[in-house]
């Protein structure tokens, strides 16, 4: 492609997302690329990539992979004076550009390809979806028997493949049975709810599988969604409208407080120092911050610490914006990866477990313990896995 | 039966695959062998045809037809290798012959060969049925290559003689640089393949592979990332492991990177309890290498002292 | 320059096969990997050359012609110029048929390369190229990875095995076994291949394929289990048996 064509094709792309006009309000301050986990491994920060594209320069910043550097934590977007959407729009359309010009790095390249073909990233049959599901020992309909239910349950892809991630998955859902929840899963027929593929740039995939997913929807009755993926979650309540979905959707950390009276009932004592990770699409982008940590403080022997790093201004595991599969590329760039140093914080709070709300941040902070060797030292919890650790006390 | 093998030649030497064909061959009934490089035959047990044609050529296909038209073999076997697949795809459509690929066993009948391949990544395996005389292309690593050395009675046949000739000309080798490790020479070797899941993960491959005094190698997916150089490939297109060990971390064991895998014993690791490179192992393990590799490393550490 | 590569369609493995006795049956079809490098790999010959056009022509039979859509798509994405779909009379497992059916097509389009992947999982009945170049009295040469042209010839490597390669000079016209293209393949976002398979001409021809003799499948059936007990469950436990393993074979 031509400098002229990425521009039009570029500006063609910003113009489609809310408030992506700000960008001509850049004032060049820098909070963005100071604010950023990769701020000092890239060459282009966002404020620069503004820079350069406004004096039309788009080639060097795809060269340079500046682009892939980013795991959509949402950091700049918030503090950005002008309020531009950097996460949401500036990043995913030059994005799209090195999508288009065939060559993004190739883990994410094979992995949007499975997600277009499998519906799910992971190279996995999209039959196999719900396997999870026998490994354990109650019943969790499925929505194709069942039809109806109060809760619809979204695993997501890696709530439903990947193999920490469904330990997860499994803990929420016997959450939901000891709750006595009336829920049901779409199974084979859930694909990618694709919070990834839109952030990587690959709107048209996004599109198309917002779409796929809500004709699904349509064909069964529920009052709410509720998932553990705070991408899913985002997606859902801030995409999906767009094309016309409308029913209410739950992080699980609300539902969890929703249901905090009944739960306290049923708690059991755990012994643990626990503090908690504010996974980035839960608090910073969605605002919810105090559900999770009354939950939390709710369990009987728990004693709760935080970190220095919290709420909106807590620190990205990493995994989101398609990081988890660009670790091989920004490993090239940076010193130590952000979970690493995330769980160091952490481990410095004198906590036994570090508790979290999305379904990335378990596998991207267990890597980190390992890397960091503080396996041993500290455990990595799902908040659900938490809650259900004490429900069975 | 009489079965005709293609030798194959490269660089001047014999390959192993030529002898494995010829423990095929003499399975079957009488055996005979064609060369069309030149090269030390006398290894090769029985009888052999040797044409000096130049280095490995894709049209030495019409030297194997001439050889056919004399020889009347019931069955003509040729290694699934780069060099030969070339000829015998090109051999069994001029000579209108059946051909049966991927095999791992070949059977002689009464005028019939019988023979199984495993196809589908390894999922299938299928029984076939040729009449002779049929051409058989058989995996690397079916047959015991010892059983095919013995002594050879050579007859040299000049290529004039033949009149044959093509236009595909052979240039030059293009040979991997000599500095990087050799593989196929190392006793231990520790070999990564998709599941390791990215390059920075190979770090811990290579710490294994240093507590263990062996090296580090990789499938293809893996080299073909670039995340390690080609001199580390194993399988049909890269080299061959013949040592104590090879252990197997996030490979699925499919047939082009089993053939290159001739250790003497071979440690599987893998999610997938279908992966096909249980097969071939003394043992194996499902589990997540990114699991049990840290646990394993510390633990040999320990040993260590 | 006239070049054309061949798109055939394989199982697609990460779905389940179905393995009867006679028959195996995939749930669902997908473009054979060696012959996306060969659709590459002529793109990328179109690129060096400059005049030239590249045609895919894609293979299917009655049953699976559907799934080759999108690899058709794709290639018109990569910037392939003509598509042809080429829909045999009759699934077959006989390569040596297709050769020959396929040769007759080509015979009259007067391509001066032919592109084929070297290699498919279900090619357990020959190997497409060379018996293609046979019937279309062509010179063949298969595990290229690298292809130049060079005075009306071309110029490639091939793979060995063992990491060695060699060049050699090839006279046109001739077929060309790709095992793999020159660079990664090119990624073509979701709506590019949408729009490029709305958008593609595809010229449909119906190939009647002759019946050879000779080679017969007696049954299909799935590999036994391995033998070997496969360790499972605790990672400790696990590593802890291994290293008696290690320790049995004397690494340890």
């Amino acid at each position: 492609m031509e400098v002229e064509e990425m521009l039009e094709t570029y500006y063609e792309r910003i113009g489609e997302i809310p408030e992506s006009e700000k960008f001509i309000q850049c004032i060049q301050c820098g909070t963005c690329g100071g604010s950023c986990p990769y701020g000092m491994g890239t060459l282009f920060t966002p404020r620069r990539m503004i820079l350069a594209v406004r004096a039309g320069i788009v080639k060097e910043v795809l060269d340079s992979g500046a682009q892939w550097l980013c795991t959509s934590c949402f950091t700049c977007s918030l503090r950005c004076p002008s309020q531009i959407p950097i996460t949401d729009a500036i990043i995913p359309a030059l994005r799209e550009l090195s999508l288009l010009e065939g060559n993004p790095p190739e883990e994410l390249a094979a992995a949007l390809m499975n997600i277009a073909r499998y519906g799910n990233s992971f190279r996995e049959s999209p039959r196999k979806r719900d396997r999870w599901i026998k490994e354990v020992d109650f019943d969790v309909p499925v929505m194709a028997k069942k039809k109806s239910a109060d809760v619809l349950f979204i695993t997501e892809c890696f709530g439903a493949y990947h193999r920490r991630c469904k330990e997860i998955t499994k803990a929420f859902a016997k959450v939901m049975h000891l709750l006595e929840v009336d829920f049901a899963i779409l199974g084979n027929e859930e694909r990618c709810i694709g919070d990834l593929a839109r952030l990587s740039g690959e709107f048209g995939l996004f599109e198309d599988l917002a779409e796929k997913n809500i004709r699904v929807f349509e064909k069964y009755e529920f009052n709410r969604i509720v998932t553990h993926d705070a991408h899913a979650y985002n997606a859902l309540i801030r995409e999906y409208p767009k094309f016309g979905f409308e029913k209410e959707t739950l992080h699980h950390t609300q539902f969890l407080y929703q249901n905090l009276e009944k739960l306290k009932e049923m708690f059991g004592k755990l012994d643990y120092t626990v503090t908690y990770h504010d996974s980035c699409y839960v608090g910073r982008r969605n605002g919810i911050y105090e559900e999770p940590r009354e939950v939390i403080k709710a369990i009987p022997g728990v004693k709760f610490v935080e970190m220095k790093r919290i709420r909106e201004n807590a620190l990205c595991c990493g995994g989101g914006g398609g990081g988890v599969w660009l670790d091989s590329f920004i490993k090239e760039h940076i010193k130590e990866r952000p979970a690493e140093s995330r769980v160091k914080e952490a481990a410095a709070t004198g906590a036994d477990v570090l508790v979290t709300a999305c379904t990335l941040d378990v596998p991207m902070f267990e890597d980190a313990l390992k890397v960091t060797g503080l396996e041993g030292e500290l455990e990595v919890k799902d908040i659900s896995e938490l809650v259900l650790e004490a429900l069975e006390s | 039966m009489k079965v005709l093998v293609f030798g194959e030649v490269i660089d001047g030497e014999v390959q192993n695959i030529t002898y494995e064909l010829v423990a095929c061959a003499k399975k079957l009934g009488e055996c005979v062998t064609l060369v069309t490089s030149d090269a030390d035959v006398s290894s090769i047990d029985g009888r052999v045809i040797k044409v000096n044609a130049g280095e490995p050529n894709p049209w030495h296909y019409k030297i194997v037809e001439k050889v056919v038209e004399k020889e009347n073999p019931d069955l003509i076997l040729f290694g699934n290798t780069s060099v030969s697949v070339d000829i015998a795809s090109q051999l069994s459509a001029k000579m209108e012959m059946p051909v049966a690929t991927m095999v791992y066993e070949v059977e002689g009948g009464d005028g019939e060969v019988k023979a199984r391949s495993i196809a589908y990544g390894g999922k299938v395996i299928v029984e076939l049925s040729m009449k002779t005389p049929a051409i058989a292309v058989v995996n690397v690593g079916s047959y015991e290559a010892e059983e095919g050395k013995g002594s050879a009675s050579v007859e040299e046949v000049s290529l004039e003689e033949l009149g044959v000739s093509d236009g595909v000309e052979f240039v030059s080798y293009i040979r991997p640089s000599e500095e990087d490790v050799d593989i196929s020479k190392a006793e231990i070797v520790v070999s990564v393949g998709r599941g390791i899941g990215d390059e920075a993960n190979i770090e811990m491959a290579e710490e294994l592979a240093e507590l263990l005094g062996g090296v580090v190698a990789g499938s293809r997916p893996v080299i073909d990332q670039g995340w390690l150089p080609k001199t580390r490939q194993v399988g049909r297109s890269g080299k061959t492991v013949t040592g104590k060990l090879y252990l197997a971390l996030g490979i699925s064991g499919a047939t082009e990177h089993v053939e290159g895998v001739k250790a003497k014993n071979v440690i599987a690791v893998n999610t997938d309890r279908t992966a096909p490179i249980f097969r071939i192992s003394r043992c194996g393990a499902v589990a997540d290498i990114m699991e049990l590799v840290p646990v394993l490393i510390d633990k040999i550490r320990e040993i260590k002292g | 320059m006239k070049i054309c590569a061949i798109l055939r369609l394989v199982p697609d493995l990460v779905e389940e096969l179905e393995v009867e006795e006679n028959e195996v049956i995939p749930f669902r079809y997908m473009p054979n990997e060696r012959d996306e490098h060969a659709v590459e790999e002529a793109l990328i010959l179109k690129e060096k050359v400059g005049d030239a056009e590249v045609e895919v022509i894609g293979i299917a039979d009655p049953d699976n012609e559907a799934d080759l859509d999108e690899g058709l798509g794709m290639a018109a994405a990569k910037g392939a110029d003509k598509l042809y779909k080429v829909i045999l009379d009759r699934p077959t497992f006989k390569r040596a048929e297709v050769a020959k059916a396929l040769a007759e097509f080509l015979k009259d389009k007067n391509y001066d390369v032919i592109f084929t992947g070297i290699q498919a999982i279900d090619a357990f009945a020959g190997n497409l190229g060379g018996m293609l170049a046979c019937y279309l009295e062509m010179p063949y040469i298969g595990g290229v990875v690298e292809v130049n042209s060079e005075d009306g010839k071309l110029d490639v490597r091939k793979e060995l095995g063992g990491g060695l390669l060699a060049e050699y000079k090839v006279p046109l016209p001739a077929v060309i076994g790709v095992v793999s293209a020159e660079r990664p393949l090119k990624f073509v976002p979701f709506t590019k291949l949408r729009q490029a398979m709305k958008k593609a001409e595809i010229e449909e021809v119906e190939l009647e394929l002759p019946e050879f003799e000779g080679i017969e499948v007696v049954k299909y059936e799935v590999p036994p289990e391995p033998e070997i007990t496969l360790l499972e469950g605790d990672v400790e436990e696990i590593a802890d048996r291994l290293i008696e393993v290690l320790k049995e074979i004397s690494v340890l």
